[in-house]
């Protein structure tokens, strides 16, 4: 019994020193708040996104709320419930998964809060808008550039992402639409699971497979820096497309190491969700979808 | 006969290892390209070197599951300490040891705190990958490009004598370790605290003192890899090795040492690893759909496994 | 007349390296009591685990009923209605008599239900027959160690076994057990049933057997009715030799102490005061759980003591761990080599100098093998552990080479004073003689040896003086030439305290 009462002493104490070391922004008395669920904050796409929301909720003077499901949809249901409890006018959400996330958007419904989605899509539940990129029209852009830049034809790579995400998906449905409608051959399809270091060593094996390489599309830029890599330690010359337009990317593109990437804006689609946000907490009505626009990158 | 067939059964996981090859190079004749096979070595150095510390770690009845973020924890150190413009050598080492660090502290938890080792790793692999991302604020941290990244990106990226540098690092660690599980005192200790470790203790030896330097082993090799992994992408990752535990007890297993402790050796495991590192190159190669490249791996762990146990019985 | 309703002719076992069996003969006669006999390692297990078909054999035949058998597992020797009691009996502690007597086999009604009634009206005939008075819904735990071995016969019984095999039986009972278990064993031979009984109590092979087989070495000796038998026959039958006196107690140097211990206390030790003297073997007795292992641990540093002062030639000392004792010259053997005395799966030359390695390290940290190898050769000659090479590992051997091999890794560190925990636990009577011979010559060469037993007669045969404890205290001390066994119990169960 000592012992319990003695154990639960010490979780609430080091629950206490954690306080200090939560995010900076206080829950100031009287401002309105907003939650914002990322589904995880171990990948740069989703900490820019959460960057964006953070810096608009600043300018418009209201709390937000970030919580981190880690990639688990059980987690993301609690980060809902938590946010419930905590009163949050409007919840944003950037689902782990879009078949998962319908409970968590359910549980938001019947309280009555708003939920507005995050690059990924709800499957379930009554979604206020949807904010997000077109991975489709993204991948599409990829592999008409791609096709572009080869003149019609070649043998094209494509790095998948981790299997069964719908990233991984769309951005590869886009881009076999444009290498379909064109005479790219897609030599090798392999998954490296949006891992840098698995993109290095899958694009190694495959360049030991593959004599003739082209171009390589991934479907994120941590996998076409590993492959980059690769390619350079193999002193061949292949043109390297990438997705999300991240820090490094972008100066791989700047500095003519890759081809291109295709820029997600994360900021923006964090930014652009607070501000519906706030649209809704005002009564003001908002767009059922809203597209952010996608841009490539090649310089 | 006899001779004969003992003679096979010690080298079995060499002629397994060997008939699996053949299978793949008759599938695919660039499996045996130089190229490839320089590539296959250097892609296993990896796992094969978190696997040798491992192999202290599970001789000694224990297992270590914090190496994959211990792993990504110092390459991000090592990251930031050369875009800061610190001499190579000395962050090479000061990432070592942060790893040896790390592994001591599961070491005094598990054997002066008389935790599980299961459980005091699990809670170092989240305490410690919390930290990775608390350190490197969630995004890769690059190693830039002044002189002591060039010569950090050596480790990972630089050849000599047409052989890759991780590859040189590989063969270093498994000889040493070889050496001393065979041929020193901490060795021995090391097998029979796994054989027996009442009876190790009442034999006169530090017992805590064995479980605390073999954790500091495996912690230490978890952070060379993660040097070897940060220097080839010259880029740090916070969510580096994750998974990779699960990898190196794979090829320890796979090599042929108990998971009850006491029984095997680090040359098993650089086979297991090789067994692990081809069958992911020859997934690749052949171009087999991601779905089902799990459902092989997973396939020829379980025979491996299984026909170990049968030939041991 | 008698009819062998199971013969083994000719059966060979082979392990890798060592042939356990070599053309072995052994019947059973039909409502029979045999005794099997040997020394630990003759070989006797290993025929029963072929025999019940835990082992296949390598050569040889097994008729059973007239009928040639070959028994894969035990499942087919169940069928052929042989059951066997292993000495470490093979009962769920958790489960009651009942359901372990038909474990596996529960009655059950058409709904594949477990039939409670049925099987508790089936249990309760057994127990009846067996004499034992006890309610059916009882946990095994909770028996006496006599009780859980009639529900192991019980068990048989279910079977309906025509041959049980009994490895030990009476080696944790009382007198009294003993007694109500030889009138079951004679119940069961007047219904025909064979049994076979393994034990080392000679004297019980007299009371119960018929017949007994020897063995030695893995090789059949002899069969014979034990009533042309004699145990001195018998004992030299098992060991090849004839057995000369078996305490030779020599006399020792004395005068110089080497060990002083005063109001040493602890958890398990209440004010415990003694000295030792060079040349001198001092038996600790007792009964179990009177705090002689804690003391002997104590000393070497095992468990901490809280009060009191260890004195080592006069120098007063602090032992924290065993590593500091085997420094200062103690070193313990223990009671349960296979569970803290030794390591199992290492080999006879690892186990030998695990403790001494220090001596064996050459530059570069590298353990002197060459040395190593010497050192283990010269200590297997000098003490005949009887083992293929130094290669060998340690599970392979008998107990009593096993016994050696742990004092063996005690002398390596060359100590002052020896203590030996019931050396002679499971070794067999040649091995016994052997290894009271090493102890005389430890003694001869100077060391102080501390002896805990609980054999009184070795105890008294071989000690120069004899302390005796009783709940943490030591309650008695005698002069070696001058102590009794009835002495010594008295102070044992604590109505008497001597002390010299």
């Amino acid at each position: 019994m000592k012992k319990t009462v003695a154990l639960l002493l010490v979780l609430i104490l080091t629950m206490g020193a954690f306080i200090g070391c939560s995010a900076p922004e206080g829950e100031e008395e009287g401002k309105e708040k907003i939650g914002l669920v990322v589904s995880t904050l171990n990948n740069p796409f989703f900490v820019s996104l959460k960057e964006g929301a953070q810096a608009k909720a600043e300018e418009l003077g209201y709390d937000l709320i970030v919580l981190d499901s880690q990639d688990d949809p059980s987690k993301e249901l609690s980060n809902v419930e938590d946010l419930i409890v905590k009163g949050v006018s409007v919840i944003l959400i950037n689902p782990t998964d879009s078949a998962a996330v319908g409970n968590a958007v359910k549980a938001a419904n019947r309280e009555d809060i708003p939920v507005i989605t995050l690059d990924r899509g709800a499957e379930a539940g009554e979604v206020t808008a949807h904010i997000a990129s077109d991975n489709v029209a993204g991948g599409k852009m990829a592999g008409e550039y791609i096709v572009e830049q080869l003149e019609g034809s070649g043998k094209v790579v494509e790095l998948e992402g981790l299997a069964g995400t719908s990233a991984a998906r769309d951005r590869g449905k886009g881009f076999n639409e444009a290498a379909d409608n064109s005479d790219l051959e897609v030599v090798a399809r392999q998954a490296a699971d949006f891992n840098r270091t698995k993109g290095l060593t899958v694009m190694e094996n495959v360049l030991q497979a593959q004599p003739e390489i082209d171009a390589v599309f991934a479907h994120n830029d941590e996998m076409a820096l590993g492959a980059l890599e690769a390619v350079k330690a193999s002193k061949r010359d292949i043109l390297i497309v990438g997705f999300d337009a991240t820090d490094d990317a972008k100066k791989a593109v700047a500095d003519g190491e890759m081809a291109a990437t295709v820029a997600q804006q994360p900021k923006k689609i964090g930014s652009l969700g607070v501000e519906n946000a706030v649209k809704v907490i005002k009564g003001e009505s908002v767009e059922k979808s809203i597209p952010v626009d996608l841009k490539l990158i090649t310089e | 006969m006899t001779l004969n067939k003992e003679t096979l059964m010690k080298y079995k996981s060499v002629i397994g290892l060997i008939v699996f090859s053949a299978i793949i190079a008759i599938i695919n004749p660039r499996f045996l390209y130089t190229s490839n096979i320089l590539n296959v070595l250097r892609q296993t150095s990896i796992n094969s070197i978190i696997a040798a510390g491992m192999t202290f770690v599970i001789l000694t009845g224990g297992i270590d599951l914090s190496v994959g973020s211990t792993l990504a924890l110092s390459g991000a150190i090592a990251a930031s300490l050369i875009a800061l413009g610190m001499n190579a050598f000395l962050v090479i080492i000061i990432a070592i040891l942060a790893g040896a660090l790390i592994g001591a502290f599961n070491g005094v938890v598990i054997s002066k705190g008389k935790v599980q080792p299961f459980i005091a790793t699990l809670a170092a692999m989240t305490l410690v990958r919390g930290y990775t991302l608390v350190y490197t604020d969630g995004k890769p941290i690059s190693t830039g490009y002044e002189q002591n990244a060039e010569i950090f990106s050596k480790i990972g990226a630089g050849y000599f004598l047409g052989i890759p540098i991780p590859i040189y690092i590989m063969a270093a660690v498994f000889i040493i370790a070889y050496y001393i599980l065979k041929h020193t005192r901490l060795g021995r200790y090391v097998y029979a605290l796994g054989g027996n470790e009442d009876a190790t203790k009442l034999s006169g030896i530090n017992t805590d003192k064995i479980k605390i330097y073999v954790y500091a082993i495996s912690g230490a090799l978890a952070a060379l890899s993660g040097l070897i992994i940060t220097s080839r992408l010259s880029s740090a990752q916070p969510q580096a090795g994750s998974g990779y535990e699960l990898d190196a007890i794979a090829a320890v297993v796979l090599g042929g040492t108990s998971l009850a402790g006491g029984v095997g050796s680090v040359l098993g495991t650089i086979i297991g690893a090789l067994i692990i590192g081809i069958l992911n190159n020859a997934l690749n190669l052949m171009d087999v759909s991601s779905y089902y490249q799990l459902l092989a791996k997973g396939l020829v762990i379980l025979i491996a496994v299984l026909l170990d146990r049968k030939e041991n019985e | 007349m008698d009819k062998p309703i199971l013969e083994m002719k000719g059966i060979t076992k082979e392990f890798p390296g060592v042939k356990a069996l070599d053309n072995v003969n052994f019947r059973v006669i039909e409502g029979k009591v045999m005794a099997l006999l040997g020394e630990n390692g003759a070989g006797k297990s290993t025929l029963m685990k072929i025999l019940t078909g835990v082992y296949t054999k390598t050569k040889g035949e097994i008729y059973f009923e007239g009928e040639s058998v070959e028994f894969k597992d035990t499942k087919e020797s169940q069928d052929k209605k042989i059951a066997i009691i292993h000495q470490e009996l093979n009962l769920i502690k958790e489960l009651t008599i009942a359901e372990n007597i038909f474990l596996g086999r529960e009655p059950v009604n058409s709904l594949r239900k477990i039939d409670k009634g049925r099987l508790y009206k089936e249990s309760e005939k057994l127990l009846k027959k067996l004499g034992v008075d006890e309610k059916l819904d009882t946990l095994v735990k909770d028996l006496s160690i006599g009780k859980q071995q009639m529900v192991e016969i019980a068990k048989a019984l279910s079977l309906d076994a025509k041959v049980i095999i009994m490895d030990e039986p009476t080696d944790a009972l009382t007198d009294k057990e003993t007694e109500s278990l030889f009138k079951v064993i004679k119940e069961l031979r007047k219904e025909g049933r064979s049994i076979v009984y393994i034990s080392h109590r000679l004297k019980e092979i007299f009371e119960i057997c018929d017949y007994a087989t020897v063995l030695r070495d893995g090789q059949f000796i002899k069969e014979e009715r034990v009533k042309n038998l004699t145990e001195e026959k018998i004992v030299e039958l098992m060991v090849g030799r004839k057995l000369t006196e078996q305490f030779p107690r020599i006399k020792g140097q004395t005068g110089e102490i080497s060990l002083e211990v005063k109001n040493l206390e602890n958890e398990y030790l209440n004010n415990i005061n003694f000295k030792l003297n060079k040349g001198e073997i001092l038996g600790v007795s007792g009964l179990m759980g009177a705090g002689r292992t804690e003391l002997a641990k104590t000393l070497y540093g095992a468990i901490k003591k809280d009060n009191g002062d260890i004195y080592l030639e006069g120098d007063k000392v602090d032992i924290k761990s065993p590593k500091e004792a085997i420094l200062k010259g103690i070193s313990y053997v223990s009671e349960d080599r296979k569970r803290d005395g030794l390591i199992l799966g290492m080999s006879v030359e690892e186990n030998m100098s695990i403790s001494a390695l220090k001596n064996f390290t050459k530059s570069l940290l590298k353990i002197d093998t060459k040395k190593e190898a010497n050192v283990s050769n010269k200590y297997v000659d000098d003490m005949s552990i009887r083992t293929p090479s130094i290669k060998q590992l340690v599970k392979n051997l008998s107990g009593g080479n096993q016994q050696k091999v742990s004092i063996a890794k005690s002398l390596m560190t060359e100590p002052k004073i020896l203590i030996l925990d019931e050396p002679t636990r499971g070794v067999d009577v040649g091995a016994k003689k052997e290894i009271y011979d090493l102890i005389n010559r430890f003694k001869k060469e100077g060391m102080s040896i501390i002896m805990i037993s609980s054999e009184i007669p070795e105890i008294i045969g071989m000690s120069d003086r004899v302390l005796v404890m009783h709940e943490g205290k030591i309650t008695g001390e005698f002069l070696g030439e001058k102590v009794t066994q009835e002495k010594i119990m008295r102070c044992a169960v604590g109505i008497e305290e001597v002390r010299l």
